[in-house]
């Protein structure tokens, strides 16, 4: 530090205190000690009873912090570890702490969450000899301050080839390097650098950061890790980078696509980001587990992407550092966790919701198309938004007010909001039994909202309610209320089977009465002796048959129309060839098993009412109001069904009960018939109840919303709750507003055409919100079954609100993230950018811009840049190009040892960027140097060469990711972000390079170097076949003499002739290589048929062999694999 | 203690001064010397193989992923004295149980159950415990009892199952840990938690925190190794996943190298065809030659690196296959091991394996045998696995222990979790399946810093509850990390502003029980 300056608080007293002192005196409650706090300036100087001050401003040795850190008293000295262990700082460090103390312990923000000012570039006397935009400025400063200087400009053929890498991930060729040689115009480099911002190759490099930091991937991830179809999504990534998409229409698009207006479908398959991270389908999860630890990761990838803030950490407790609360972050994962989806994926390499992306002959029209339903979705969210309003004015006007139903011989009412407990009570006027107790298996209260927060059924819960219901044949009765279907993992719709409400003896030939769903059609019976095998549903244990004619039927975005064919796992041939041999054994192994007790048939004749419905329900996890009404006739048309206060059709089954009693002494069952059944798997239940009449269809029509409402609406509006008004205001627009009604039913006209208009397109998944409030809970130590607090979704606590007024959704975070208040976005991009460009950000931990990130190596150059970002209309391309315009970019890249020692990552920049290339980049330059690089943009995953069982060793059989089937032809040669990414087995080409395996987000690439490395780039074959390929194009294109060719080879790689001395090894290396060659021309041909790509005959093979060895020397060059 | 001949540890290997290196090395060896973080570890030698192993440059200059240089928890490194005291165990190999081997069949004797066959398991024993969402809607869970008889094994009289006769052989070396217990239900969170002590991806494995805290100990293979044992297809086998020997927030030069049994051993070890080893050497040197001008030219030390790098890849093509090469074992290692070690990829040929690569200095090596998740058909399966699996075992802590070398080797035997006493889906007096089961399952640990002939922990008359010394699966890692020298509070990394550790958060003890 300088002599005479003070202390920044933020670059050199918090980091300290930070890493020293904040684990025990810092955010989290549950770590503090003696009740000290130090992140916070309030706290800080406190008044502890008992304890002396911890800070005295001004005055060191009164403070108790500078004590402590001095002393001599091991118990006494701090810090310390957790087991107790005294941990003593530097005294670099003390001294800091001291002088800061001695200043007055002046306490700053935290300098990322304060919003970046664009600071004035500082003026130097050498910026009039260099420089060339504000960037250099700003570096200039800083190495003033340090006493170092920048270095002199990079040559020209140095600085095409790495300016070209760094926008196209490609070489110049050597004619662009000849050219740009030659191009004496001041404005050369300029004219260069926009070009290269022109080609497409820029869009597909910057794409193959952006899969980094979203976690892009082309399995699942887990357990069986099948196939999972969203490279629409990648092509989007690419397609945006390249028209320049604004950056901050760019992130909304990935963050709540779903939720935008839009004139074609891109933002909505931006909207896959969400969902792209990993996911399961194992046979014994838990489906709340998953569900809570998704909404996690992708709370935790949108803070390390977006926010650049670890905020993963406050999952168990407050984040130790940051502010970060544990509220805050559960609070950020509710935002994700209102999606129309469940959270397994039946091991579908597509699961709900998803859309058809349309080829690309009917693009235009579905465009039209779209562009209108987008509209009509805006103008019916444009309602929603003004619903206290309509809402108001509708009760106000007392025209086609709510009526409630009568609760005359309403017997029960099951509410199901009592929120925990242990009994349920009964909410009905004149109840039979007043409550019921709930069994020692607890039910899941909560997880999501609809009339109220719900309530769920474990498998193993069991309520029993009691003799209510026991009606005979000749009374009229009727029953039901909210019910939402979810299946299991491993359990599609047609296994969506169980009783939901019952009062029925199984032991009594099943007397009584019930109202069940079996393959999504919903059933009705009134029983006096039922025959056991038609009546008694599947155990739990038995996996349910698929039967033959079994449909699933899916909901807006997701087409219609899917097929099995489109759902099927992606097997390989291979698999598929198994399958079938093992399909024809089986029979002959059934022995093996064990023996299933199966009882005789029970052909006992059957006297019942079975009505049922006659189309299964669509599989959308959605609320469904089901009820039914019995007349007490003893026949079955006195029976009728109605879903959500609608009357269905109906299907008779049996029509035999006649005027037999249907009396009996079993209790009635939520959930399950009798007690020793599987009940209805993972189903919620909402206002349930029970009539001791035929409820008029008049009636039946109000219970669903109307009822409820009625009731909400006795009370002033403003004593409603958010979910009062949510469901107020849904029965408003599905019932009174008659714009609403009408703009759902023209989406609804479009929603078809669109299906069909998409037809033979490619499947992507994408997010689409639930209607209902986004909420999540608190869990404590972040277990999935601790759920505390609920909290509505939110921003975190410390940053700028959302405005008032708006729903807390994806779209307000969207909205949120690239506003002009939020300190971090544009910091944590252009940070990213810089570390693209540079090799680190400015800030090194670009994940981490809290307490314990690094601290910006220039932090007026960070938030020039920032701003200038912003200001610029989020122009990506105008960012990239200012930085590889500063002359700080065209540096030489030379380096002494003192600077080395002075700055080894070059951080401060007095010189020019030079690191190795990332996997991806490098097989790229191999193939486009040797000619066999395919350019072509986009479409599915490609499988190149892989060695042998590199999958089969990890894999699960059944999986469509057990069988590597490597490909032919052109997709050998594609860009390597183009090659199929396998989360639970990586490329190993790539691995070996240090890419991340994408199942949790990366910011920043490792950057390492072993002999794996080596082993990949000398003897994998896409590297021994490119050598080849490029030993040919100069034994074709170079010349006849050695040194031409070497020299073409160097031109090629490096954009340069070789020196001499390179020009002796390489001269010599061909001879002895020939010499080897011409002797053993076995060998030669050995290695001329590696790889599928034929080599030229014409050459002569002891020759073609040698400079296929040159070649493969060249493109292990040190210089070759750095840019 | 005996110096096996091919393990290149501290005291033998020549001083790097002497070493045919280049000149830019030596110089970065003098300078790197004066780092305290380097001579941290227990002397220079020792600093040297990690300088010239996989773990390479960057270990030494300490800019592994995560706290950078001059900024707040790069001083950790510096306070990083490893091994924190004298270790037992140099090195470790761990058989890797993938599915959660049923210990009621195996290991955990319930005699009492027989006459309870078919009962209901009471509800007092099962508790509100959630189950997995496979047998959470079975309406009984009926008592299964171990098809199979057990006998006493060896002078302490360990009671062994009838299915694992060979390592019944070996009972009094092993400490038998019956009250294993793990917090996670499925396969993917359990076998995370077991190998990287979290259920959520992205944390380091065992074997990564190990070569990162305590370096290599030879200079042409990899510090940690893993082998993959051939698939059945008469077994269920759950997957695996890189994720399991993966480096997590650490650098991805410690992450796991698998050793193949088939193609090659090591992932492009193998020269293309048509290059020998001739050849090799002139390429290389070509493009060493031209690597130190660039480095005179630029000055970037990293192309010193890349050169060393370059040269310990061809030490491996040579080590490797030698490694690989079993021909000249003797025939009493054939007998030891029997006929299945013969074949390339099966467990006892992974015992073989990684017995050699434990002679040849490989820190930790970690052994993967899947196929024990047993829904269905136990009788019809487990002696399949158990006969694959029990031989190997006993081989190997056999070999180890003739050889000297059991004293300083640790050997783990251990799943993910075990199985329900109850039968899932149908029980038969045949046949039954078993659930998943975490609250308790057995394992095994023997060799260095184990203490031997030992059972610990007991559970209940249904194997399903630990009764005593439960020991959890982070107290389980703080006990691997012990016998290898390590204090599992102090082998920390600051990632994300905080200490991380294998164990996690909460805190672990080691298992003072099991240790000699």
């Amino acid at each position: 530090m300088a002599k005479g300056a003070k202390l920044d608080f933020n670059q050199d007293v918090q980091p300290i205190l930070a890493a020293n002192c904040f684990s025990c005196h810092g955010p989290d409650p549950e770590m503090r000690k003696a009740g000290l706090r130090l992140d916070l300036e309030e706290s800080a100087f406190k008044k502890r009873p008992g304890h002396p001050d911890a800070i005295v401003p001004g005055h060191p040795e009164q403070s108790e912090l500078i004590k402590r850190i001095e002393s001599t008293d091991s118990h006494h000295l701090m810090p310390q570890s957790p087991q107790g262990e005294a941990k003593p700082m530097k005294p670099a460090e003390i001294a800091v702490l001291k002088e800061w103390v001695k200043e007055g312990a002046v306490y700053r923000p935290h300098w990322a969450f304060d919003k970046p000012v664009k600071p004035q570039p500082p003026a130097t006397s050498e910026a009039a000899v260099w420089g060339n935009n504000p960037i250099d400025d700003f570096v200039l400063a800083r190495l003033k301050k340090e006493g170092l200087k920048p270095s002199p400009e990079t040559d020209k053929a140095t600085l095409i080839r790495r300016v070209t890498l760094d926008l196209t991930g490609l070489l110049p060729t050597p004619a662009e390097v000849r050219a740009f040689e030659n191009d004496k115009a001041p404005q050369a480099y300029e004219h260069l650098v926009d070009g290269l911002l022109a080609r497409p190759t820029y869009g597909e490099h910057r794409a193959r950061y952006w899969l980094d930091y979203a976690r892009y991937a082309d399995t699942y991830g887990l357990h069986y890790d099948n196939s999972r179809d969203i490279w629409p999504y990648r092509d989007y990534v690419i397609r945006s980078f390249n028209a320049n998409k604004p950056f901050d229409q760019f992130a909304m698009e990935q963050i709540a696509g779903d939720l935008m207006p839009s004139k074609t479908l891109d933002p909505l398959i931006a909207s896959g980001y969400v969902r792209l991270g990993v996911s399961s389908n194992e046979g014994g999860t838990i489906p709340e587990e998953l569900r809570a630890n998704i909404a996690r990761e992708r709370a935790e990838a949108y803070g390390a992407t977006f926010m650049g803030l670890t905020v993963g950490c406050a999952v168990c407790h407050d984040h130790k550092y940051d502010p970060t609360s544990q509220k805050d972050f559960y609070a950020l994962t509710a935002f994700f966790n209102n999606i129309q989806e469940r959270s397994f994926n039946n091991d579908r390499p597509v699961w709900e919701p998803m859309v058809r992306v349309p080829r690309a002959e009917s693009q235009d029209a579905y465009n039209r198309v779209w562009a209108r339903r987008s509209e009509l979705a805006q103008r019916v969210r444009d309602l929603h938004l003004q619903q206290r309003d309509l809402v108001g004015k509708w009760l106000a006007s007392r025209a086609s007010l709510p009526q409630a139903v009568s609760t005359d011989k309403l017997m029960l009412r099951l509410r199901l909001d009592e929120g925990g407990g242990d009994e349920l009570k009964n909410s009905a006027p004149h109840p039979q039994q007043a409550s019921f107790p709930i069994g020692k298996s607890k039910p899941q209260w909560g997880e999501t909202t609809w009339l109220w927060p719900d309530f769920r059924m474990e498998t193993s819960t069991r309520i029993q309610l009691g003799q209510t219901g026991d009606f005979d044949t000749n009374q009229g009765f009727s029953s039901g209320g909210w019910f939402m279907m979810r299946s299991a993992p491993n359990y599609t719709s047609y296994a969506e089977s169980g009783t939901l409400l019952s009062k029925m003896d199984s032991t009594q030939h099943n007397r009584g009465w019930d109202i069940s769903i079996e393959h999504g059609i919903l059933f009705v019976d009134l029983v006096n002796e039922g025959s056991k095998d038609l009546m008694v549903h599947k155990k739990a244990d038995e996996k349910e048959p698929e039967p033959k004619n079994a449909k699933e039927v899916f909901q807006f975005p997701t087409p219609t129309d899917l097929t099995a064919q489109d759902l099927a796992p992606n097997k390989s041939k291979v698999q598929k060839e198994l399958e079938k041999k093992s399909q024809e054994k089986k029979p002959a192994k059934k022995e093996d098993k064990p023996a299933e007790p199966k009882p005789p048939l029970d052909t006992t004749p059957l006297m019942a009412i079975r009505v049922s419905t006659l189309d299964p329900f669509p599989v959308d996890g959605k609320w469904r109001h089901i009820f039914f009404t019995y007349d007490g006739s003893g026949k079955a048309a006195g029976v009728r069904l109605y879903v959500n206060g609608v009357p269905v059709a109906t299907n008779v089954v049996s029509d035999t009960l006649g005027q037999a009693t249907i009396k009996n002494q079993a209790p009635m069952l939520l959930g399950m018939r009798s007690p020793d059944e599987n009940p209805a798997r993972e189903t919620r239940y909402q206002d349930i109840r029970f009539y001791g009449r035929a409820v008029a269809p008049e009636e039946t029509r109000r219970l669903p919303f109307e009822d409820y409402v009625a009731e909400v609406a006795g009370k002033p509006s403003g004593q409603w709750s958010d979910d009062e008004w949510h469901a107020v205001s849904q029965f408003y627009f599905d019932s009174i507003d008659k714009e609403a009604k009408d703009l759902e039913s023209q989406i609804g006209a479009l929603d078809a055409q669109l299906d069909k208009l998409s037809e033979g397109g490619a499947l992507t998944m994408v997010s689409w919100e639930r209607p209902s409030i986004a909420y999540a809970h608190v869990l404590t130590r972040g277990i999935y079954t601790a759920r505390t607090e609920r909290v509505e979704a939110n921003t975190p606590h410390f940053l700028p609100p959302l405005p008032a007024g708006v729903p807390h959704d994806r779209l307000a975070l969207a909205k949120w993230t690239v506003s002009a208040d939020n300190p971090l976005t544009a910091r944590v991009t252009v940070n990213r950018m810089w570390s693209e460009i540079f090799g680190a950000g400015l800030v090194e931990t670009t994940e981490d811009f809290g307490i314990m990130g690094q601290r910006p190596s220039n932090p007026e150059l960070l938030d020039w840049l920032a701003v200038e970002f912003r200001e610029s209309g989020w122009n990506v391309k105008h960012m990239y190009k200012l930085m590889v315009m500063s002359a700080a970019y065209r540096q030489s890249s030379k380096v002494t040892p003192a600077l080395v020692a002075k700055d080894p990552k070059n951080l401060l920049l007095a010189r020019g960027p030079r690191f190795r290339m990332d996997g991806e980049t490098l097989r790229d330059v191999a193939l486009q140097s040797s000619g066999l690089l395919v350019a072509k943009i986009g479409g599915p995953s490609v499988k190149p060469y892989q060695p042998p069982s590199v999958w089969e060793q990890v894999g699960i059989g059944g999986s469509d990711t057990l069988n590597y089937e490597q490909q032919h032809g052109e997709t050998l040669y594609r860009r390597s972000m183009y090659t199929y990414w396998k989360r639970m087995a990586l490329m190993p080409d790539m691995d070996a390079f240090d890419a991340p395996m994408r199942d949790v987000v990366c910011t920043r690439r490792q950057r390492t170097d072993t002999p794996l490395q080596a082993l990949v780039t000398m003897d994998d074959v896409q590297w021994v076949e490119a050598a080849r390929a490029l030993a040919q194009r100069v034994i074709k294109e170079g010349g006849k003499q050695p040194e031409q060719r070497i020299d073409m080879m160097s031109e090629i790689l490096l954009a340069h002739d070789p020196p001499p001395q390179m020009a002796a090894v390489l001269e010599g290396s061909i001879a002895q290589m020939e010499k080897h060659y011409t002797a053993d021309p076995k060998d030669a041909a050995k290695l001329l048929d590696v790889g599928e790509k034929k080599s030229d005959a014409s050459i002569p093979a002891p020759e073609l062999a040698a400079w296929t060895m040159v070649a493969s020397e060249m493109l292990n060059l040190d210089e070759t694999l750095n840019k | 203690m005996k110096q096996h001949p091919l393990c290149t540890d501290t005291e033998q290997a020549s001083h790097v001064m002497d070493m045919a290196i280049p000149a830019e090395m030596k110089q970065e060896w003098a300078r790197l010397q004066t780092r305290r973080h380097f001579l941290g570890r227990s002397g220079k030698v020792l600093a040297w193989a990690a300088m010239a192993s996989l773990l390479g440059g960057r270990a030494l200059r300490g800019d592994a992923h995560g706290p950078a240089y001059g900024q707040p928890g790069a001083s950790d490194k510096d306070q990083f004295k490893l091994p924190n005291f004298a270790p037992k165990a140099k090195r470790a190999i761990y058989l890797f149980m993938s599915g959660g081997p049923s210990q009621v069949d195996l290991w955990d004797y319930k005699p009492g159950l027989a006459a309870l066959y078919d009962k209901d398991i009471p509800d007092s024993v099962r508790g509100s415990q959630q189950l997995t969402g496979m047998t959470a809607g079975q309406a009984r869970f009926p008592i299964a009892p171990s098809h199979w008889s057990f006998k006493r094994s060896g002078e302490t009289g360990t009671w062994v199952s009838d299915l694992l006769p060979y390592t019944g052989r070996i009972a009094d070396q092993l400490a038998i840990i019956k009250s294993t217990n793990t917090d996670a239900i499925n396969h993917e969170p359990a076998i995370m938690l077991m190998n990287t002590g979290n259920m959520n991806a992205g944390k380091p494995c065992l074997g990564s925190w190990l070569s990162y805290g305590l370096g290599s100990m030879n200079d042409n293979l990899p510090t940690f190794m893993v082998l993959q044992t051939k698939i059945n297809t008469h077994e269920d086998n759950q997957p695996v996943s890189s994720r399991l020997w993966s480096s997590g927030f650490l650098s991805s030069e410690y992450a796991g190298v698998g050793l193949r049994s088939a193609g090659d051993p090591v992932l492009y070890l193998t020269d293309p065809d048509g290059v020998d080893r001739e050849v090799r050497r002139n390429m290389l040197d070509a493009v060493n030659d031209i690597n130190r001008q660039t480095y005179q030219e630029l000055g970037d030390p990293e192309t010193n690196a890349r050169i060393s790098q370059y040269e310990m890849a061809y030490r491996m093509q040579t080590s490797v296959p030698e490694l690989a090469d079993l021909s000249k074992e003797p025939k009493s290692t054939w007998d030891l091991y029997g006929p299945d070690a013969r074949e390339p990829g099966t467990f006892a040929y992974n015992c073989l394996m990684a017995r050699r690569l434990a002679e040849r200095g490989v820190r930790f090596t970690q052994v993967y045998k899947r196929g024990w998740d047993m829904h269905a058909n136990v009788t019809r399966t487990l002696p399949l696995i158990c006969g694959e699996v029990d031989r190997g075992c006993y081989a190997l802590v056999t070999d180890l222990k003739q050889r000297g070398m059991l004293d300083d080797t640790l050997v783990v035997w251990a799943g993910e979790f075990g199985r329900t006493v109850y039968s899932q889906g149908g029980l038969t007096p045949d046949n039954y399946g078993r659930d998943h089961h975490p609250r308790c399952y057995t394992t095994w640990m023997t060799g260095g810093g184990v203490r031997t002939g030992i059972t610990y922990g007991e559970t209940d008359d249904y194997s399903y509850n630990v009764v005593k010394d439960p020991v959890p699966v982070r107290d389980f890692n703080a006990t691997i990390l012990h016998c290898l020298g390590i204090d599992h509070n102090k082998l920390t990394y600051n990632f994300q502003g905080l200490d991380q550790k294998l164990t996690g958060p909460t805190p672990a003890s080691v298992v003072q029980g099991l240790l000699a």
